[in-house]
């Protein structure tokens, strides 16, 4: 790397210091004139086609091994990729980096192995810019001091970057322009955004564009989260289960426990809701005899954008007749801790889960996972003796009185359900940090989950936790229509009011359970948790290429309010995430 | 499915079925359901008890009701015999088909009877027949079909009195047994112990109670595939397309990103958007029409290989073609042209059809298409020139080509086409009116079809060769578009210039739409809908992007030529239909 930097100080300039300090807005006016020119020249200034020869990870996979000094003159490269950053030693020799597909070769410009001759030569290497897009065709070779680079004879502007590049600030002692970029990220360790050239982190998530070209990591994050979601797609085709696409309109709003978003269809004048959750059509398809089906895809729901929710996520249920949650939790640790070893090479990730200024923790996915009996659990751990009869005004006064003797908060409607979910919040959530299935939730919890064989009152499902945080949900699904008539009923009681669509919804629902739905355990995982886990990222923006935010006319009013702070300052201040922020995390009608 | 002998009777119907407006049959459904009614409920008096739900079949609520009744009494029986109605797990050792395939040799009248010959299946019976001491049960599961023989000597204390009693068409059961096959020849497991595992409530719809109602096939899909195990083959198959072209595409080094839904502004394409409100953000949102602007900024971010297989939605009418959310691939290369792109759809195309039919001569309603490569590469003018004389290559001036294409089409007389040539706005749409009404419809071997005029395509690049062209291609087989791609635009420049004349045009004929709404006072609340261009996408481009090519394929489309399906209602599992679903 340091061979790549020119000795002097005073050599570095030229080029590169050029425009240095010019005014965004001049600088793209330059430029746009520039183009103008060229093409009044009558030149193309964007080519139709480049033929690279090579991506830039395969240059440098082949040609890593030449020695020092070695220059291969009679081979002939074609190469093509971003500039990210030019220096010039003087008016004959420029030197850019050309990066491409996560990695970065250097471009050593000699007027001598230039087409170009003289003071053309120099007017054309004056012209190309930092964030130029390049096709490069030349002969590999290695500086003198070991640095990979192509030796161009043809140098082909395939489209112009017009705006200013940000680029790093220069710290004291540290002249790094951009060349931090050898040590390739590896998921499931630590990640460090504040190191990163461009910080910003509402740049960075409206242009995600030139987060990725400017913070390499960035690639490998979205690569990892492709990664998750092959691994997923594998191990269940693997196991014979079926990809289906159900849809994500609905006529009838997907239950109550989330707020759907609304649009309208014009031709057949009809009111649609986006989805919240699959699960209704593919348990019908499992019904009509499609044994194992999933589907990975997108849900939606209006609610507010934070650390870990955003308008529409992704989400992986998958539906296996004959098996119940006990299969499921070990197909569970088979496919989580496969993936982890597989991403990561070992079982053991770290994860920043106290902010990027404390270390981060260990996260171990060794199978199998510990499993925790909730009831049983939260009333050894408590010392509590919590009444059998869940449903009954008892439990309820009883929890309410334990609530207050721990001092956990919770906010009315003080329902059995939601004290009971407190204490577990408190009690067995934060012990939670290596993937933990707390298991057996009550009946009045979980509407959709079937009765436990052995243990009145209870039902077969489970959560799996990491990081004290909700990932996985699933249970033997509950199949006996009228059952699960007499449980959307009992939870009608829950509401503040009747909701006629959410009982349209259940009507179909329990209609096709009458037609018979085998014995089937169904599972959900939230994908952005999980790929936030396995990217050390604190923020779901972190995991999605287009995060939704806010409209830019809302955010400039605000920083006049709060100039200090800037827009994300809310979201940078709050270490925890507040991942289960809904009232209705449990009792809710979805998987995730 | 060879095996099988009652799902036969099943398919004949559905046959029926398809022809719903035979009044006739419809007829002698109905008169021979009350034969049924009688048969199944025998004890009429709980039939109407519970009249909670509208029926959306023609099976009246009361017989429906009536078997409901019975079988929940079943289910009580079970329980109070100690039995479960709905069983938590069961542990299968093979599938029907696994069986036929094992024991294909067997003989007529042999039976298997090693310690290894004794499974354990589950699945849904579709059929019984009883006799004194022996019933046969068929029972399907995901894989195929088998014979249940069950001998009351054969099964443990008052099983065959279950059977007997407590098992309905449509129950799911499990099964243990030996193998055997009939003297007629039927592979049989020799039932020794069995055991309910769902009790269904409802009657499957069977020889009397039909599946006459056309919508009812796609509003109820799991009846329709219990019906008719063929339904799930074209989704199986639909998923193993999807899994081609996801190998296809990663094997040449792409790699699969997902883009936003929801979006600020809806481009990529000229579709009426649907349009959604976010409460936190306050603010309008559209559904995305297309993934080609958010695709196009990862290549400006520095990804060369990307794609995405997701849902479009486009806020338009129903057709056998058009459903309102659909799923396509679009896929973004660096450095490479059309011409890349077009060997592409070809390597996409041909490995689908050998995954799911294993050839590639392939029957698509009665035409015979042949998918072997390299197919027809033709200019759209050429086309034109081809299936009518006229070389639009030649005319400058608008309204003489609009002349010549309306003396060409006059001799069809048709006015719809006529009003479209009028509303044109320049010769290369009159090209384009005319190659879609007279050329498409006749491309029914797969054929890309080369350099579209630069009005129609606003993000493609300029030809590099023809004035007033783009370096675009559409694909079409059987008469349909099922892969459009270009050479990308990269001038941000150029391509604000299009974008905004597109914006330009549409506001134009809004304006037309609306001062035609108030004289004419057509139904609706608006035709017209607002375009707005994608700013972030422009300044994107003005960061560069490197010269690329790109492709849509229409994957529902695709799905329906590879399973001969006619409608995209038949390759959707649950396709939006005119009336609610309840």
């Amino acid at each position: 790397m340091a061979s790549a930097k020119p000795k002097g100080h005073a050599k570095k300039t030229a080029a590169a210091a050029e425009d240095e300090g010019m005014d965004p807005t001049q600088y793209f006016e330059n430029r746009l004139r520039a183009l103008a020119a060229q093409k009044e020249a009558g030149s193309n200034p964007y080519p139709h086609k480049f033929e690279a020869q090579l991506s830039i990870p395969e240059y440098v996979k082949k040609y890593e091994n030449l020695s020092s000094g070695e220059h291969l003159e009679d081979v002939e490269v074609r190469i093509a990729g971003r500039i990210m950053n030019k220096r010039s030693s003087s008016s004959k020799l420029f030197f850019y980096d050309l990066h491409g597909g996560g990695a970065k070769v250097q471009v050593m410009t000699d007027e001598r192995t230039s087409e170009l001759e003289g003071e053309e030569f120099t007017r054309f290497h004056s012209s190309v810019k930092r964030g130029d897009i390049v096709g490069i065709v030349g002969f590999p070779g290695k500086s003198k001091r070991g640095e990979l680079s192509i030796f161009p004879k043809t140098f082909i502007v395939l489209s112009h970057c017009l705006h200013m590049m940000p680029r790093q600030k220069v710290t004291p002692g540290g002249g790094a322009e951009n060349t931090k970029t050898t040590d390739v990220w590896i998921p499931g360790t630590g990640r460090n955004p504040e190191s990163y050239i461009l910080k910003d982190q509402e740049t960075r998530y409206r242009q995600r564009y030139l987060d990725l070209m400017l913070n390499m990591e960035v690639r490998e994050i979205f690569r990892t989260r492709s990664k998750i979601i092959s691994y997923i797609r594998h191990f269940l085709d693997e196991r014979d289960f079926l990809e289906v696409e159900t849809p994500m309109m609905n006529m009838i709003a997907g239950g109550a426990a989330a707020r759907p978003f609304v649009t309208h269809h014009n031709d057949l004048n009809l009111k649609l809701f986006m989805r919240i959750a699959p699960e209704l059509y593919l348990k019908e398809l499992v019904v009509g005899g499609l044994d194992r089906v999933y589907e990975i895809g997108k849900q939606f729901r209006n609610e507010g954008i934070d650390l870990t929710h955003n308008p529409e996520f992704t989400t992986c249920e998958f539906y296996m007749a004959f098996a119940d949650y006990n299969d499921l939790m070990r197909l569970t640790e088979d496919m989580l801790s496969g993936m982890v070893k597989e991403l990561t090479g070992g079982y053991i990730i770290k994860y920043h889960a106290n902010g990027l200024d404390q270390d981060p923790i260990e996260i171990d996915f060794t199978p199998p996972f510990r499993r925790i009996d909730m009831i049983d659990e939260l009333e050894k751990i408590a010392k509590l003796n919590i009444p059998k009869d869940l449903s009954s005004e008892e439990t309820n006064k009883y929890l309410v009185d334990a609530c207050a003797k721990f001092e956990i908060k919770c906010p009315p409607p003080q329902t059995t359900t939601r004290l009971l979910d407190k204490l577990v919040g408190h009690f067995l959530e934060e012990t939670c940090v290596n993937p933990a299935f707390i298991i057996n939730h009550p009946e009045i919890m979980s509407p959709l989950a079937k009765w436990h064989r052995s243990k009145p009152g209870l039902t077969e499902r489970f959560e799996l936790f990491i990081n004290k945080h909700e990932v996985c949900n699933a249970y033997t699904e509950l199949n006996d229509p009228v059952v699960q008539r007499q449980r959307f009923a009992d939870q009608l009681k829950d509401r503040q009011s009747g909701d006629d669509e959410a009982m349209a919804l259940d009507e179909t629902f329990c209609t096709a359970l009458e037609y018979g739905l085998p014995p089937t355990g169904g599972w959900g995982l939230g994908i952005d948790r999980f790929a936030m886990l396995l990217t050390d990222s604190q923020n779901i923006k972190e995991v999605l290429l287009f995060p939704a935010m806010k409209p830019l006319e809302d955010l400039n009013k605000e920083s006049n309010k709060k100039t200090q702070d800037g827009p994300l300052a809310q979201e940078r201040n709050t270490v925890q995430p507040n991942w289960d922020r809904g009232s209705m995390k449990n009792g809710r009608r979805h998987k995730i | 499915m060879e095996g099988a002998l009652h799902p036969m009777r099943l398919k004949q119907l559905l046959h029926f079925a398809a022809f719903p407006k035979l009044n006739k049959t419809h007829f002698i459904f109905r008169n021979t359901r009350s034969f049924s009614t009688t048969r199944c409920a025998s004890s009429p008096a709980v039939a109407g008890a519970r009249n909670r739900r509208p029926s959306s079949s023609q099976t009246s609520t009361s017989d429906r009701e009536a078997i409901r009744a019975i079988r929940i009494k079943k289910v009580e029986e079970l329980r109070s015999k100690g039995l479960d109605a709905y069983a938590y797990t069961w542990q299968r050792t093979h599938a029907a088909n696994q069986l036929q395939e094992i024991y294909r040799d067997l003989g007529n009248g042999e039976e298997a009877v090693c310690e290894s010959d004794r499974v354990s299946i589950a699945g849904r019976i579709v059929a019984r027949r009883a006799f004194g001491k022996l019933a046969f049960l068929t029972l399907r599961d995901e894989s195929g079909t088998i014979q249940l023989y069950c001998e009351k000597e054969m099964l443990l204390s008052d099983q065959f009195e279950h059977l007997k009693t407590l098992v309905d068409i449509g129950d799911i059961l499990g099964a243990e047994g030996s193998i055997k096959r009939t003297e007629k020849g039927e592979l049989s497991v020799c039932v020794t112990s069995f055991s309910i595992l769902t009790k269904s409530l409802l009657p499957l719809p069977d020889k009397y109670h039909g599946l006459t109602d056309i919508d009812k096939r796609y509003r109820q899909r799991y009846i329709d595939m219990i019906a008719n195990p063929e339904v799930a083959d074209v989704f199986r198959k639909r998923a193993k397309i999807i899994s081609e072209i996801r190998k296809t595409v990663e094997s040449a080094g792409f790699i699969e990103v997902e883009t936003p839904v929801l979006q600020g502004a809806a481009g990529g394409a000229e579709a009426r958007p649907f349009i959604t409100y976010h409460n936190s953000l306050g603010q309008d949102l559209y559904l995305r029409i297309a993934t080609e602007l958010h695709l196009k900024r990862m290549l400006v971010g520095g990804f060369e290989k990307v794609y995405e297989i997701g849902r479009i939605f486009r806020n338009e009418g129903l057709s056998t073609r058009h459903n309102p959310e659909f799923t396509t691939i679009e896929m973004y290369e660096a450095y490479t042209d059309y011409e890349s792109m077009m060997n592409m759809a070809e390597e996409i195309v041909t490995r689908s059809a050998l995954a799911v039919n294993g050839k590639l001569i392939i029957d698509y309603q009665g035409v015979e298409i042949s998918l072997e490569r390299p197919w027809r590469r033709e200019t759209m003018h050429n086309l034109v020139k081809e299936a009518t004389g006229i070389d639009f290559a030649k005319f400058e001036d608008l309204t003489a080509a609009k002349e010549v294409a309306l003396q060409m089409l006059n001799a069809g007389g048709d006015n719809q086409n006529k009003s479209s040539i009028e509303a044109c706005p320049s010769v290369g749409h009159v090209l384009n009116e005319v190659f879609e009404l007279v050329v498409e419809p006749k491309l029914l071997q797969p054929t890309f079809v080369l350099d579209y005029p630069l009005e129609v395509s606003p993000l493609a690049k300029p030809h590099r060769r023809h004035a007033g062209l783009t370096e675009r291609f559409e694909l079409f087989v059987c008469g349909r578009e099922m892969a459009n791609a270009f050479s990308e635009l990269t001038d941000p420049l150029d391509q604000r210039e299009r974008l905004e004349d597109q914006v330009r045009q549409h506001k134009k004929k809004n304006a037309a739409l609306v001062s035609e709404d108030k004289s004419k006072k057509v139904d609706g609340d608006d035709d017209a809908y607002d375009v707005n261009l994608d700013e972030d996408f422009l300044t994107a481009l003005e960061y560069g992007m490197p010269p690329a090519s790109g492709m849509g394929i229409g994957i529902d489309r695709l799905v329906m030529l590879l399973t001969n399906s006619v409608s995209i209602r038949d390759v959707i599992a649950f396709p939006v239909l005119k009336t609610p679903r309840v």
